[in-house]
């Protein structure tokens, strides 16, 4: 098929990594429509100046290429400036992403339980002969049961019989969520883990269980870690010295919920609504730096949770989940970490990223404008070249409006935005000039420009 | 065709223009445009191959770059999002499958010879200059780089767990994991392909025997590494430390150090580096055991690559019976099944009477063989003789964790059906047997020696084992 090992066509390549200037183009779009032709007008007038002044650009600096020592002054020169601009930069609002999404940690309930001894399997070996071996007494009974639970002994019991009872259910549901000793909550959860993927896995034989968690309960966990439900308490992560993130118990947490939603397709234990607000709740997560290092489980259970709606529910679902998600995240690069923890490879998920990426666009315009075609004609309306224009916002607005579009599944049946999009990337990547300093003035450029190439491509 | 490539030259272009530009501009490796510029490039690898449905694998240059971006380990951010798109591609774009059989044609092993690999290992033994030289340009691991990946894991793995809240820790340990899922995706297939069609040329070629049989890596060494490593690094979470003392220190830590981020996920990245490296000697052993029938069926030449290698099974079975204080650690974490009552058995074996002790078996013990060695236990001379021998604590440890692998192997089967399992049938019947006499050998123990103590876990598994005989 295709020979990675072979060098590549430079001249192929070439000829469309040049800032794509339009010429060729220009004949087909002609007669499109008068709003485009107006913009290329006044476009193609910019890129000629713009080129007038790079090719001045160009021959000062090769008048000066032959006085060496002049050179290297110039080079540490530009050295310093750039190092200013960067301190500039960096003050500026574009720093990193992060969010204090988990405040202060409640007490967790206690975890005693004193009915444990009712578990019919001790009642019976209470009165085995093999006791005697054993010595179990029934003041040993928790601790006992920590130990079969921790080794394992628990789960192949369990296995074995094909039963839960719910005095052992909500104990090890407990253990997992709110224990501060990391054995008793991995294996716990490992036990809640098995026994409900013996519903969903085939040739298993499904175990009963007595007693289900409801949402609420997963809600209560999260409330006790400290997470913030309200949109309006979480703060930027650079404001709060004292944000101390979730305990450990949010790593059960996540396992627990991404299993629990898989076995929705045979036992009706989450509510949509519940589903719905879980996978804002998971969306939320990602925006917390001291969660990072989760990301592979978070998303495994963002994964599993948009997949156990089924498609009616979806249907109604993700444009609340993306409201939801919209009207909590701030417009900042926050905003398009929400975007981006979306994985985009299933059809569901793409279809999120898009409606969340649209979302949030709309309310970047405070609701004035709330249809495609409107937020197009606003994004190509913003003049670059003002003195005022707001370069880290111009980069939001691209990144959304880029994954608005790119995980539109209509995207290729709709003309006008088309080209629409390709004005405005055009705007941006022609109507910047490369020496722009103005704080983030060339990411917008070389956003727009790369993405100008991938839509010359298709 | 024609297409595909300018579109996959194209992409190899602009996607590396955004971190080459940032190289050019700013020399400062560590500032922070340049980890956006990584991360934007991260996520236009992303958007042009995985993201695409019958999107086009990244280019050789393309992995190069994302590989060296896990392995520089700059940010956590950068090694998490390196780490899940290499998973990502090597998921969408495997390097080996097996063909679907189409009419009379037999399913067929396909190798995609032009796909990136982590490695870089070959059967030639020569390495010659200019290899050398390459190899300090290029991100990819020789079998020696491989080895001393592993030997910096398991030196941080030591250390006390504030000195191992560390980034770079981190990401070497997923780099790990990350390497051992390319084993694994090449290696699955091949033994696969191996067992249907018994041509042995299939096996020798797989990435895991190329690495292993290089001649550059002490291989024994390297297994023993492993073994340790697995045992050191489940010290934490295997309730052997003190939890409060830790999130102490990380808190500590954190007010100067930023490092809650690596804090939190620091023991399930540790847990899954245990799995991954259990895996590695896992495949190790089934490489082994498909050599060793192989050699019986004369398949193998015997060139340098299909050279005598010690099993890992008796590597391991050495280093626990050399170093018994491994062994209470080893047991706790070691938990795929069914190596772990093939090892627990052949150990036991070792001290139990000459007449019972067999021709070391080829594949993992027929379930009447744990029985036969829960048998021994009755005559009440041969059990005083492995006590003597073993010390009554070894001896229940050993008893019971072979009665909680042989569960485990119940119910695994219970739940999958696995293809490729020993014919040995684990009915409920067969379980009820071995929990008899498992009970009986502690009885016998017991008989020994009135006042031993039965240790926790002894207890559990008799409990277990009550409870099994009464109910079923």
């Amino acid at each position: 098929m295709m020979d990675v090992d072979e060098p590549l066509d430079f001249e192929l390549e070439d000829s469309l990594l040049i800032n794509p200037v339009v010429s060729n183009k220009r004949k087909k779009l002609m007669g499109l429509d008068e709003l485009l032709t107006e913009h290329y007008k006044e476009q193609s007038k910019l890129i000629e100046n713009e080129a007038k002044k790079q090719a001045k650009a160009q021959k000062t600096y090769d008048s000066d290429e032959d006085k060496n020592c002049k050179e290297a002054m110039l080079a540490s020169l530009l050295d310093d400036c750039q190092k200013q601009v960067k301190a500039i930069s960096s003050g500026e609002e574009m720093s990193e992403w992060g969010l204090c999404v988990f405040g202060q940690q409640k007490a967790t309930p206690p975890l005693s339980f004193p009915e444990l001894g009712s578990w019919s399997n001790f009642q019976s070996f209470m009165n085995n002969e093999l006791n005697s071996l054993v010595g179990l007494t029934s003041e040993q009974v928790c601790s006992f049961l920590e130990g079969l639970l921790k080794n394992g002994w628990l789960l192949r019991l369990i296995l074995k019989c094909g039963r839960v009872e719910k005095t052992i259910a909500v104990w090890t549901f407990s253990l997992m969520l709110y224990s501060s000793k990391e054995e008793l909550r991995s294996s716990a959860c490992e036990f809640w883990c098995a026994i409900l993927s013996s519903k969903i896995q085939i040739d298993a034989r499904p175990i009963e269980i007595d007693w289900y968690p409801n949402y609420s309960e997963l809600k209560r966990a999260l409330e006790i870690y400290g997470f913030l439900f309200n949109s309006s308490s979480s703060i930027s992560a650079e404001n709060s010295s004292d944000c101390k993130g979730p305990p450990q118990n949010i790593i059960t947490w996540i396992k627990f919920t991404a299993v629990y939603c898989q076995i929705r397709c045979k036992q009706s234990v989450l509510l949509t609504s519940d589903c719905q607000e879980l996978a804002a709740v998971i969306i939320c997560l990602f925006l917390d730096r001291q969660l990072q290092g989760l990301s592979v489980l978070m998303r495994d259970c963002m994964q599993s949770v948009i997949s156990s709606f089924t498609d009616e529910e979806w249907i109604n679902s993700y444009s609340r989940i993306a409201k939801s998600v919209a009207s909590r995240v701030p417009l900042d690069l926050n905003c398009l970490r929400a975007v981006q923890c979306i994985s985009g490879v299933d059809t569901r998920t793409k279809h999120l990223k898009s409606v969340v990426a649209f979302e949030i666009l709309v309310n970047c315009f405070d609701d004035k404008v709330a249809n495609e075609e409107g937020i197009l004609t606003w994004l190509i309306s913003i003049n670059v070249k003002e003195k005022s224009c707001d370069f880290f916002k111009m980069y939001i607005y691209v990144v959304l409006a880029e994954n608005w579009l790119r995980y539109d599944e209509m995207f290729s049946e709709k003309p006008v935005i088309r080209e629409m999009w390709g004005l405005f990337l055009r705007n941006c990547s022609c109507q910047i000039s490369s020496t722009d300093l103005r704080p983030q003035a060339s990411k917008v450029r070389n956003k727009a420009a790369y993405l100008l190439q991938g839509i010359g491509n298709s | 065709m024609e297409k595909g490539r300018i579109n996959r030259g194209c992409m190899e272009a602009n996607t590396l223009a955004i971190i080459d530009s940032s190289a050019e501009f700013h020399n400062h490796k560590d500032s922070q445009e340049a980890k956006d510029d990584r991360i934007d490039f991260l996520e236009a690898v992303r958007t042009a191959s995985v993201v695409p449905e019958n999107g086009t694998p990244p280019t050789k240059k393309m992995v190069d770059a994302v590989f060296t971006i896990l392995r520089a380990g700059e940010s956590l951010e950068l090694i998490m999002s390196s780490y899940e798109l290499l998973n990502e591609i090597e998921m969408h774009f495997p390097r080996v499958y097996i063909s679907e059989s189409s009419g009379n044609a037999p399913r067929e092993l396909v190798v995609v010879k032009e796909a990136w690999l982590p490695f870089m290992v070959s059967l030639d033994v020569m390495s010659s200059e200019k290899e050398t030289d390459r190899r300090k340009s290029c991100p990819l691991l020789d079998p020696n780089g491989f080895h001393e990946l592993i030997l910096g894991l398991a030196e941080m793995a030591y250390k006390t767990a504030s000195q191992r809240l560390d980034t770079k820790f981190l990401g070497n340990m997923l780099l790990f994991q990350y390497l051992v899922n390319v084993l694994e995706g090449d290696f699955v297939p091949h033994i696969n392909m191996y067992k249907e069609s018994l041509n042995w040329n299939i096996l020798r070629e797989c990435t895991l025997n190329m690495l292993l049989a290089s001649r550059r890596i002490n291989y024994k060494v390297l297994m023993k590494d492993c073994l340790y490593t697995i045992c050191a690094l489940c010290q934490d979470y295997a309730g052997n430390y003190n939890e409060s003392e830790c999130s102490e220190t990380s808190s500590e830590k954190s007010s100067e150090n930023h490092n809650t981020d690596v804090a939190i996920a620091l023991f399930e990245v540790q847990r899954a580096t245990c799995m991954a490296m259990q895996k590695l000697l896992i495949m190790s052993m089934e490489l082994d055991m498909s050599k060793q029938q192989a050699h019986m069926l004369c398949l193998t030449n015997r060139s340098r690559s299909d050279g005598v290698r010690t099993p890992v099974v008796e590597i391991v079975l050495d280093e626990l019976t050399y170093h018994r204080n491994i062994l209470p650690t080893f047991l706790q974490v070691f938990n795929d099944p069914k190596w772990k009552l093939e090892i627990i058995v052949q150990y036991l074996l070792k001290y139990t009477k000459p007449s019972v002790r067999t021709r070391r078996s080829n594949g993992p013990s027929e379930n009447s063989t744990f029985l036969g060695v829960l048998k021994s236990f009755s005559d009440s001379s041969s059990s005083r003789n492995i006590i003597k021998k073993l010390g009554v604590e070894v001896v229940q440890l050993l008893l019971a964790h072979a009665f909680l692998a042989y569960m485990s192997m119940a119910s695994q089967q219970h739940l999958a059906a696995m293809p490729d399992c020993n014919e040995a049938v684990l009915d409920s019947s067969s379980v009820v047997e071995i929990s008899k006499s498992v009970a009986a050998a502690f009885n016998s123990l017991r008989e020994v020696d009135e006042k031993i103590q039965i240790s926790t876990l002894g207890k559990e598994a008799l409990f277990t084992a009550a409870i099994i005989i009464s109910t079923l």
